[in-house]
């Protein structure tokens, strides 16, 4: 079920009165039989697997806690990892590595053959399998208490808004929160609303109706001339933000109408003036949970200038690969890694030489985060294509600038739809910056009543309507 | 069961004193208020938006407004998808000394354009003459149509293709108005707000690299929807019964592209047996890389090459040799 279907309004008219009518343990089973028929409704096979990853990091937090030799609970963190990635890795990766392995082993002239399996990837596998290690690892390193309740940390791992595509929300910031009834408040939901409603805007409106665009570019991008794809890797860029930061905001404004608070999970992210803030701006719950998790764990920036700029390329290659099991990609992963090493080694010059030439410092900032943005879309191009023969192509076709003229440019009334709904975001996320929309909201009734409905005649105006799929389902 | 809402909480409506009660009982009052007005704002601001994006839609010159307020009279109807756009009406009309309405867009659907076309009949005199693009008969679109909706309230023919291709999303287009006009034909219309759109043709100019790159493509199969010959059939037969004369015409591909377009005899038979009618084939008539836009459609330079020779064939002739025929 896809947030923006009728089938997910009709169910959350039917959740929502039932939930604040209902407290303690029946609200509880409440939300998590929802969340098992919300997740059951795409394929309810797979139900087994989260009730199985559930029952698995349950029972293994529970003796950790209860375990006081040091080995004994590092074996029992390594059998929870183990199990969580291997499923993850089976699901996921199974194909991805056994292709691989035989492209690789060709290259010695050695032919490996077997059937390629043919394995459903199930839906928010890596955002759920990421959540439920969080909370064993924290158990392990003494952060947490293990939850006494098994219904309770079941609804935790399937809690619907955040299951299929995040955030990723840690058991420390979620499970105290479900140990309290939130009660029906009208601030909550008028501001869980307007989160939603900025999120179907940007999903439904902006997201969907660039994608068309982004589509064609994409897909045969040997048919359209340079300017017609730098716009396309451009309008691709603010498709996944808007895609992405979209859900994320439904699932938050969500939540926060039942009365939780989940964490940020994008803050402008193309604003970012260099990567190292482009990381703590974008997909900040992935990203914060591969710094705790595995970055620090690999050891962080402790142990050298070397070991800090191979554990950033270990981490971001990681990353790469946990958004898909596809060599573009490990290869998106790579380029980030080497974004932030070579950031490292020249941002010191970097900085003396604007010093020197005193640069103002609004020019500083801008040329900054047009650099990041620029090679944030390089990236992007392999991070979209699906192989990179045809990332190569856009590349080449982009750098020969061959047919970069207004004329060249097929569907220009998507490009001008599109430059206006970017417009609107635009105006919106700075002027955020500025007003704080958040209090408007709560104390000034008919600002409220304005900017919903603003945004309803927007998504009515220009919403793509078919229940497009995100992004990030694939991940 | 227990009613836990904070405003109205039924335990804590035995506990509160009777100030707190009233209170509490004001500020819900005061949120449904609020509600039953932002649901009025929404409706209101839905409908006049709507009424206002009306006025912008009867005021434009596109070709479909035009047809839809009285403003499209014309001797020579062309009709077709984006090849038909090669129908450079300002040449035609030079040439021909006739009013002529293109009604062609890009991939109109058979479906749709029977409808339109039906549509013109039902507001109209029969025009002398229609030309007809056979390709427009590879694809239905339901897409498309449901992008026709700026012109539901005009047309029920319209209006049913819209029911049938999505029922949701015409019960989508009763409840908003201003979804109506989500739609590109209606950007169209507000791009020829003050400007005819009688020149529109595919502007662009194939490169001599790209005219190579066809050997990247594939091979080319025409795939088209077992009954669209069949109403394309039937809308022939309409026009001739309204008094019109009807030419099939099949427009230029580029010659590489065309050598990989392997159903095309196929195609064209299909069409001749459902229509009884010929098709004019001028699918290899043009063969200069500077007069196509792409391998599918001529730009400008290219559409005069083709009109001449529909001149040449017999498809199109001046009214001084119609008078003299």
């Amino acid at each position: 079920m896809v947030f923006n279907s009728l089938p997910f309004l009709i169910f959350l008219m039917l959740f929502l009165p039932l939930y604040f009518a209902l407290k303690g343990k029946s609200r509880l089973w409440w939300c998590l039989a929802a969340s098992y028929f919300f997740y059951g409704w795409w394929d309810w096979r797979f139900l087994g697997l989260i009730i199985f990853s559930t029952l698995i990091d349950f029972t293994i937090g529970a003796k950790m806690a209860i375990e006081t030799e040091e080995d004994q609970r590092k074996k029992l963190l390594w059998l929870s990892v183990a199990i969580n990635l291997g499923v993850l890795a089976f699901f996921k990766y199974f194909n991805f590595f056994a292709d691989s392995l035989q492209e690789a082993v060709s290259v010695f002239g050695w032919q490996l053959s077997w059937n390629t399996m043919h394995i459903i990837l199930p839906v928010g596998i890596s955002f759920y399998t990421f959540q439920s290690m969080s909370y064993t690892i924290d158990i392990y390193r003494r952060d947490l208490e293990p939850e006494p309740s098994f219904l309770r940390f079941a609804t935790y791992i399937s809690f619907f808004p955040q299951l299929v595509a995040g955030p990723i929300v840690r058991a420390k910031t979620f499970l105290p929160q479900l140990r309290r009834d939130h009660a029906f408040n009208w601030d909550n939901l008028y501001l869980g609303l307007a989160q939603m409603l900025w999120g179907f805007f940007k999903k439904v409106a902006i997201a969907d109706t660039l994608a068309l665009f982004v589509d064609q570019s994409f897909g045969s991008p040997h048919h359209y001339g340079s300017l017609h794809l730098f716009i396309g890797v451009f309008f691709y860029a603010v498709q996944i933000y808007c895609d992405f930061s979209g859900y994320s905001d439904i699932a938050i404004g969500l939540a926060r109408t039942m009365g939780y608070r989940f964490p940020v999970n994008f803050r402008t992210p193309y604003f970012s003036q260099d990567f190292s803030e482009f990381w703590t701006r974008w997909h900040i719950t992935l990203s914060s949970w591969l710094r705790d998790y595995l970055y620090i764990s690999l050891g962080g920036n402790r142990k050298g200038y070397w070991k800090t700029l191979r554990n950033l390329m270990i981490t971001m290659l990681l990353g790469g690969l946990w958004h898909g099991a596809g060599w573009t990609f490990v290869f998106w992963g790579f380029l980030h890694g080497l974004y932030l090493i070579l950031q490292r080694m020249l941002s010191p010059a970097w900085q003396k030489l604007h010093a020197r030439l005193r640069t103002p410092k609004v020019l500083y900032g801008g040329l900054n985060i047009l650099i990041v943005f620029s090679l944030t879309c390089l990236a992007w191009i392999f991070f979209r294509s699906t192989s990179f023969d045809r990332a190569l192509i856009i590349l080449e076709r982009m750098a020969s600038l061959e047919g970069f003229s207004w004329s060249n440019v097929i569907n220009k009334f998507a490009v001008l739809q599109g430059g206006f709904l970017i417009g609107i975001l635009l105006l919106v996320e700075v002027s955020s910056f500025q007003l704080d929309y958040r209090r408007r909201i709560i104390y000034q009734p008919v600002f409220r009543a304005f900017s919903f409905g603003a945004l309803l005649w927007l998504i009515a105006l220009f919403g793509t309507f078919g229940a497009n799929a995100f992004i990030y389902f694939q991940f | 069961m227990h009613l836990y809402i904070s405003n109205f909480s039924l335990t804590q409506f035995r506990k509160a004193e009777p100030f707190e009660i009233k209170y509490r009982l004001r500020l819900s009052m005061k949120q449904f208020l609020w509600i039953a007005g932002f649901i009025l704002l929404v409706l209101a601001g839905d409908r006049l938006g709507g009424y206002l994006l009306r006025q912008v839609i009867e005021g434009s010159e596109f070709r479909y407004s035009r047809l839809y307020t009285g403003r499209a009279e014309a001797d020579l109807l062309l009709l077709g998808n984006s090849r038909g756009l090669a129908f450079y009406q300002p040449y035609i009309e030079e040439k021909t000394q006739l009013a002529t309405l293109n009604l062609s867009y890009n991939g109109l659907p058979i479906n749709l354009a029977a409808g339109l076309v039906r549509d013109y009949y039902d507001h109209y005199p029969a025009p002398e003459k229609i030309v007809i693009d056979v390709s427009l008969c590879d694809r239905f679109d339901d897409q498309l149509i449901m992008n026709f909706s700026p012109y539901l309230p005009y047309s029920q023919r319209i209006d049913s293709l819209i029911r049938l291709a999505d029922p949701q999303i015409r019960g989508g287009l009763g409840l908003s108005h201003l979804f109506r006009y989500n739609s590109e034909i209606f950007q169209r219309a507000l791009y020829y707000q003050n400007r005819s759109d009688e020149g529109w043709v595919v502007e662009r100019n194939l490169s001599e690299k790209e005219s190579r790159s066809v050997a990247e493509d594939y091979e080319f199969i025409i795939y088209y929807p077992e009954e669209a010959p069949e109403i394309l059939a039937d809308l022939v037969r309409y026009c001739q019964q309204q008094g019109s004369e009807v030419q099939l015409v099949l427009g230029p591909y580029f010659p590489a592209f065309l050598a990989k377009m392997s159903n095309l005899e196929t195609y064209i038979s299909t069409i001749e047996q459902a229509t009884g009618l010929p098709v004019h084939n001028f699918s290899n008539t043009v063969d200069d890389f500077h007069l196509f836009a792409d391998f599918q459609h001529l730009n400008k330079a290219g559409s005069k090459v083709f009109i001449d020779s529909l001149f040449q064939m017999g498809v199109l002739s001046s009214r001084t040799e119609q008078a003299l025929e």
